[in-house]
């Protein structure tokens, strides 16, 4: 049966999915204080430097059919590049993950559950993404090709129902901090798109491998849409965020919405949507480490390996002492391993073993004549 | 075997997280919890401060008797902050406060004006309270405030708290000022916060008989001439400099206050009749347009071009008035236009030189001028407001009676 | 031999003695001793032998038949079977040559005529006995099976065979309406017991020569018909021979109903979830049969087995085609929600009350905590009280006999609710909360599916107590990547839901007449298309 490949349309929803999944936490708040109301333009400015390194990804990708960064690293460095850069990547997926899961579980805490340990609160993600790393990947992508809209819908009601609130206004100066901050500065923001990390994963798990380009960049694209929409509700509604820390930002702007006297502080039902999107996200993170484990070792059965990536999340979002920790591991961590090893590490790797190859093929022709 | 094992494990784990959780659930249950309904911030003699909370009998509600004065307890306590005023009352009811269902916060005049950024800052910092929680500054005590607010045709606290601004779209008396909109303002350098003028009126406190003002529209709470079993009244705004009171606006200066955020509907004005100056004409007016609002910087100070448009139809009439006349029309929107351009720029001159607090968000017009925040943060909007020059034109557009001509 | 007290090894000596004197012996004596011993017709009551005599060309074989009392029609044994073969008339006293001369030709003056000999079977098989339904059969275990199916046997001394002569004649229930599964525009015929009828009525339905209805037995003991049915131009053949596999390779006793078969050839059973569709009604198996599915029917079980099934076809009711697309949407988008609701409002109201007061209106929220006011129990027992008291309601309407039945559903429904809320057991509210979930439970079309939904409920209800609306939303995970999970026959349980391109010729709501081009995608049926692009040719011009 086919249906161990994954389709088009959801290779875009897993690009999605990630970066939703970080906007829900704390990525829109950073994003803000960094650009401040140049954030629109500083976005629409990343959006295009993602969408033009998707591209280039696209075409690096395009000399190998149907293999993931790991068969390339081993192309370039043997065995020895390929475990390498599939332990970085499952550090990056676990640490990335740990700390989101943190960041979110402090928030539920002081919402929603007081006088419970955090521990556990961390510890019910852990088990149903146990439960949910023993199926079948299939059945996770499938999952999140459920949630995704209800959480994209989501988020534009949030866009929607705040709109009453929202002076335009604020936008202005459209430039914040100036050229050099927007444009040299904020090219920091690209790791709100990293997204891209699935990129270098899924081609051998492709339905349609040529599709690859559609996927980045739709995936892309879509995310950007998404990206604005989350960031200009911020912007337009409070001004606040400027100044103090909020703990879920969008938390936040979901308490205002209200629809007459009766649809008041909805944000519970969005909570439960994020929540969902969280578990899609952790989900992802665990099942590709599974993934890049399993190929790096050459193991016969995944079973296994199926509570160890969900243990190593949990174990990560303990680490952090307190709030501030978390918060700053969040913000700056996350950002550093983003941009080294999504936007830099993956990047080189791809060229130098392109270049090898165009070595490799002109030596080739050579010998043939 | 092995299956035996995970299951126990499993069952284990249940109970585990079942009792982790317990706890959380034990202090959030429904039942656990005695809900706010109001909260009056007072000062105090012996102590920083004095809460008073208002709470509802649920039982009040269930059969559908007659529920009067018992239906609300009000309790008050002196602490030194409103955590720990929360928690003496919990320790005094038995029961966990919540502020989830908390629908007034009442701060009176004399604790306002000695700023309430710390009071707003922990209220937003606790998860439970409502951003669409109203905000009222008292001229009386606060406690005596939500004393005095009994409502008169609901049986519910509640629900007279949640219609309690409704006025404001069709009279343009009062405003719906919430805590959230008002922690907003007060973070934002573009705008100021401001709160419902709230008092008791006059009739309780006949003694100091205020002057009767010349006009009905220039009332405001604690000063106007309504006499009623409710005996608490919301009329006007109460503005904020950061976080401390500055001043007070009139029902009609609220209305102009309104007419320039664009957050109403219609409004009756009064206006001196073209003919004869003794009388004046009651005119409904709409809005037709959002104010047009542009502000420049010229030779450092804000200069700002305010343009209203209304369409109105007249609602005093009289046996020897005719509104089919074209040009009788033409002059009482020309009355009209002067009467509200004088108003609205009494108003913006208010605003800025009296109270130097820019509540009507004029701020974000001018961040245009700028070209990057940090310019704009030099510029330093809330101290410059003050040296605002204003340019208010009205174009009204009386139309005609309703059904009389 | 008895039967009852004989231990294991017993049984397989014996079998092993069936199996190797399978054969129908040609002396009549030893065929009637074994056959004796077969049956125990000591002491077995039903079983009846007559022997008599048979006048076959005036030649007279001693002869006997074998059926079982109360499943055959005794006037057609008498009148045509007995009668012509015992009473002498024209034809079996014909006692001319014994031969019969076919053809007769003259050459060289040579006479050479082509005879048939005598052959008695077929003297008897086409002069003597005038059944519509008559075989010869070599096997015991053949001629056993139609005997314990209602047939009888005929063994005629000197032939090594007898013969299989249908003369069914039991009692059963007549075609009468569908009682699970009622529909309002819609044919009102539900299937019945017996196996014949229920193809007929497929057959009835579909009239195509191309509906092929395959026969497997099915149980060591009871060997239960079980009849495969599909169209043979139209059903995925994978699909077919999937099914065909396992239905042949059930190593069990006994196969008494359809439900048990639905478990036994499911992939996994784990999460309670339905895999197969389990209908009453021809109509719906029919259409689904032309859709491209396989309908497996279990002879005395008035239920056909649909399969492959998906989660959609479990909210889907027979009526929804027959309605205009609009009414049946609504209808479909209701039922929805009733499932929603069925799952779900226990587990919110509980998550709500404890956890998220703020999100209930503010007077919701003092109605419920004045209802509440003398309710000694916290939330989470005062509705397990009254979600348990319901589902005893529930189970003891089915048990008590039926006249009372519906009163004792609605009496006590009322009566406990009335009582519990004026004694201050239990909150008005809550009472509300348990009956539209109540109520919600009951538009799920499918029973077993219901009782799936209604079972989470209770898990449902179990997380929101524990961690609110964060409980709920991890359930709901788990809940729905189990789902995505399972495969019914090879295809994945949420297919229509899930990769939102698979609904292709089946999603959850019904289009346009003229729309419904295409059969369900995710069968990959032989065909594609069931109505051409323009179905209303009428319409042109």
């Amino acid at each position: 049966m086919p249906d161990t490949k994954i389709s088009t349309k959801e290779a875009i929803m897993l690009i999605i999915s990630i970066i939703i999944a970080h906007t829900i936490v704390t990525l829109p708040a950073t994003l803000l204080k960094n650009s401040k109301s140049g954030i629109l333009v500083n976005i629409v400015y990343v959006s295009i430097l993602a969408l033009l390194f998707a591209f280039i990804l696209y075409r690096l990708f395009k000399n190998f059919q149907s293999q993931d960064i790991f068969d390339i690293s081993d192309y370039l460095g043997g065995p020895f590049l390929k475990n390498l850069i599939g332990i970085i990547f499952i550090i990056y997926f676990i640490s990335s993950s740990g700390i989101l899961l943190r960041n979110f579980a402090e928030g539920l805490k002081v919402i929603y559950f007081p006088n419970t340990n955090i521990l556990f609160i961390i510890l019910s993600f852990i088990i149903t993404i146990c439960i949910t790393n023993s199926l079948s990947f299939r059945s996770n992508i499938k999952v999140i090709s459920i949630i995704l809209p209800f959480v994209i819908v989501s988020i534009f009601f949030l866009f929607i129902g705040n709109l009453p609130s929202f002076s335009f206004e604020r936008v202005l100066p459209i430039l914040g901090e100036g050229f050099f901050n927007t444009f040299v500065v904020g090219t920091g923001n690209i790791i709100a798109f990293s997204g891209i990390s699935c990129l270098y994963i899924i081609p051998p798990l492709l339905k349609k491998p040529e599709d690859f380009k559609k996927i980045a960049l739709t995936g892309i694209a879509i995310s950007a849409l998404y990206l604005i929409l989350c960031v200009s509700t911020l912007l337009f509604m409070f001004s606040f965020f400027l100044k103090v820390d909020e703990i879920l930002p969008l938390y936040t702007a979901a308490s205002y919405i209200e629809y007459g006297s009766f649809f008041q502080r909805l944000d519970s039902i969005f909570l439960l949507i994020w929540m969902l999107e969280i578990c899609c996200y952790l989900t992802i993170t665990s099942k590709f480490s599974s993934i890049i484990f399993k190929k790096i070792t050459n193991l016969k059965y995944q079973k296994p390996l199926t509570f160890v990536f969900p243990l190593l999340i949990f174990s990560v979002a303990l680490l952090p002492k307190t709030v501030a920790i978390s918060k700053l591991l969040g913000n700056i961590l996350y950002r550093f391993i983003s941009l080294s090893v999504v936007f830099c590490l993956g990047f080189v790797i791809l060229l130098l073993a392109n270049i090898k190859k165009l070595h490799y093929n002109r030596k080739h022709k050579e010998g043939n004549q | 075997m092995k299956s035996k094992f995970i299951k126990i494990f499993i069952v284990i784990l249940l109970i585990i997280l079942t009792l982790s959780f317990n706890s959380s659930y034990q202090s959030l249950s429904i039942s656990n919890i005695a809900f706010v309904v109001s909260m009056a911030i007072d000062t105090s003699t012996t102590n920083n401060l004095k809460v008073t909370f208002q709470f509802t009998k649920p039982s009040s509600v269930s059969e559908n008797g007659s529920s009067d004065s018992d239906s609300s307890i009000v309790n008050s306590v002196e602490a030194s902050s409103i955590s720990s005023a929360i928690n003496l009352m919990n320790a005094y009811v038995g029961k966990e406060l919540s502020l989830s269902h908390c629908k007034l916060i009442v701060f009176s005049e004399e604790f306002a004006k000695n700023g309430i950024s710390d009071e707003i800052f922990t209220l937003m910092n606790d998860n439970q309270v409502r951003p669409s929680t109203n905000i009222v500054v008292s001229k009386c005590t606060a406690k005596s405030y939500i004393e005095n607010s009994k409502p008169i045709f609901e049986p519910l606290i509640t629900k007279y708290y949640e219609g309690y601004t409704n006025s404001s779209s069709y009279t343009g008396y009062t405003t719906d000022a919430t805590i959230g909109r008002f922690f907003n303002n007060m973070n934002c350098d573009t705008c100021e916060p401001f709160a419902i003028l709230g008092g008791i009126n006059s009739e309780s406190k006949a003694s100091d008989s205020t002057v009767p003002s010349e006009k009905d529209s220039n009332i405001k709470s604690n000063e106007s001439a309504i006499t009623g079993s409710l005996r608490s009244e919301n009329i006007g705004l109460a503005v904020f400099k950061d976080d401390t009171l500055v001043g007070e606006l009139t029902a009609i200066e609220n209305l102009a206050f309104l007419c320039t955020r664009n957050q109403i509907d219609g409004f009756l004005i009064s206006v001196p009749s073209p003919n004869d100056e003794n009388k004046s004409i009651d005119i409904y007016l709409t809005p037709q347009k959002n104010t047009k609002i542009k502000a420049s910087i010229v030779n450092g100070s804000p200069y700002i071009n305010l343009e209203y448009t209304f369409t109105g139809r007249i609602y005093s009439m009289s046996s020897d008035s005719d509104y089919l006349n074209n040009d009788i029309l033409t002059e009482v929107s020309d009355v009209c236009n002067s009467y509200l351009e004088s108003v609205f720029s009494a108003f913006l001159y208010k605003t800025a030189k009296e109270f130097n607090s820019d509540i009507v968000g004029i701020g974000k017009h001018i961040l245009s001028s700028f070209e990057t925040s940090s310019d704009f943060e030099e510029y330093d909007w809330s101290q410059n407001y003050k040296n605002s020059f204003f340019n208010v034109n009205v174009q009204s557009n009386v139309k005609s009676g309703f059904l009389l001509m | 031999m008895i039967l009852g007290d004989t231990s294991l090894e017993n049984e397989e000596k014996e079998n092993n003695f069936i199996l190797k004197n399978d054969k129908v012996f040609s002396s009549i004596d030893v065929n009637l001793e074994f056959i004796k011993t077969k049956y125990n017709t000591l002491i077995n009551s039903d079983i009846v032998l007559r022997d008599f005599i048979i006048n076959a060309r005036g030649k007279q074989y001693k002869a006997f038949i074998l059926y079982i009392d109360g499943m055959i029609n005794s006037e057609i044994l008498n009148d045509f079977i007995l009668k012509p073969l015992m009473l002498r008339n024209k034809s079996n006293l014909y006692d001319n040559d014994q031969t019969r001369v076919i053809s007769e030709a003259v050459t060289n003056n040579v006479t050479v005529r082509k005879v048939k000999k005598f052959n008695l079977p077929d003297y008897l098989k086409s002069c003597l006995i005038p059944q519509n339904s008559i075989k010869e059969k070599e096997n015991f275990s053949d001629l056993f099976s139609g005997i314990n199916s209602g047939n009888c046997a005929l063994f005629v001394d000197t032939l090594p065979i007898a013969f299989d002569i249908e003369v069914k004649g039991f009692n059963q229930r007549s075609v009468e309406k569908p009682n699970n599964e009622i529909v309002i525009k819609g044919p009102h015929e539900a299937f019945v017991e017996n196996i014949r009828t229920n193809t007929s009525l497929l057959r009835r339905i579909v009239n195509n020569e191309h509906l092929i209805i395959e026969n497997i037995e099915v149980g060591k003991i009871t060997k239960t018909k079980c009849a495969l049915c599909y169209i043979k131009d139209l059903t995925n053949t994978d699909l077919i021979a999937e099914v065909r596999f396992r239905l042949n390779n059930l190593q069990i006793d006994s196969l008494l109903s359809t439900g048990q078969l639905e478990q036994l050839i499911t992939d996994t059973n784990d999460l309670a979830v339905p895999q197969t569709l389990s209908t009453e009604r021809p109509d719906k198996s029919a259409s689904y049969l032309l859709e491209g599915r396989v309908v497996v029917l279990v002879n005395g079980n008035p239920y056909a087995l649909i399969l492959p099934s998906v989660f959609i076809d479990f909210l889907k009711s027979p009526d929804d085609r027959n309605l205009k697309p609009p009414f049946a949407n609504f209808a479909l988008a209701i039922r929805f929600l009733g499932t929603f609701i069925t799952l779900l409002l226990p587990g919110i109201y509980i998550a709500i009350t404890s956890f998220h007061q703020e999100f209930l209106p503010t007077e919701l929220l003092f109605s419920i905590l004045a209802s509440r006011e003398n309710v000694p129990f916290p939330i989470i027992v005062e509705i397990l009280i009254m979600e348990i008291s319901f589902e005893l309601i529930r189970e003891a309407g089915l048990r008590v006999p039926s006249p009372i039945g519906p009163t004792i559903g609605i009496v006590g429904a009322i009566i406990i609710g009335q009582a519990a809320v004026s004694a201050g057991i239990v909150s008005p509210i809550l009472i509300i909360i348990v009956a539209i979930t109540g109520i919600a439970s009951f538009t799920i079309p499918d029973f077993s599916f219901g009782f799936h939904i209604r079972l989470y409920r209770f898990l449902f209800t179990f997380l929101g107590y524990i961690a609110g609306s964060l409980g709920i939303a991890l359930g709901i995970f788990v809940y729905l990547s189990m789902l995505c999970d399972i495969k019914s026959f090879g295809i994945p349980y949420m297919t229509g839901v899930s990769p939102l391109d698979s609904s292709k010729g089946h999603g959850y709501f019904i289009p346009q007449i003229w729309k419904r081009e295409d059969r369900t995608a995710f069968l990959d049926p032989q065909k594609m298309k069931k109505q051409d692009k323009i179905s209303m040719k009428w319409k042109g011009e």
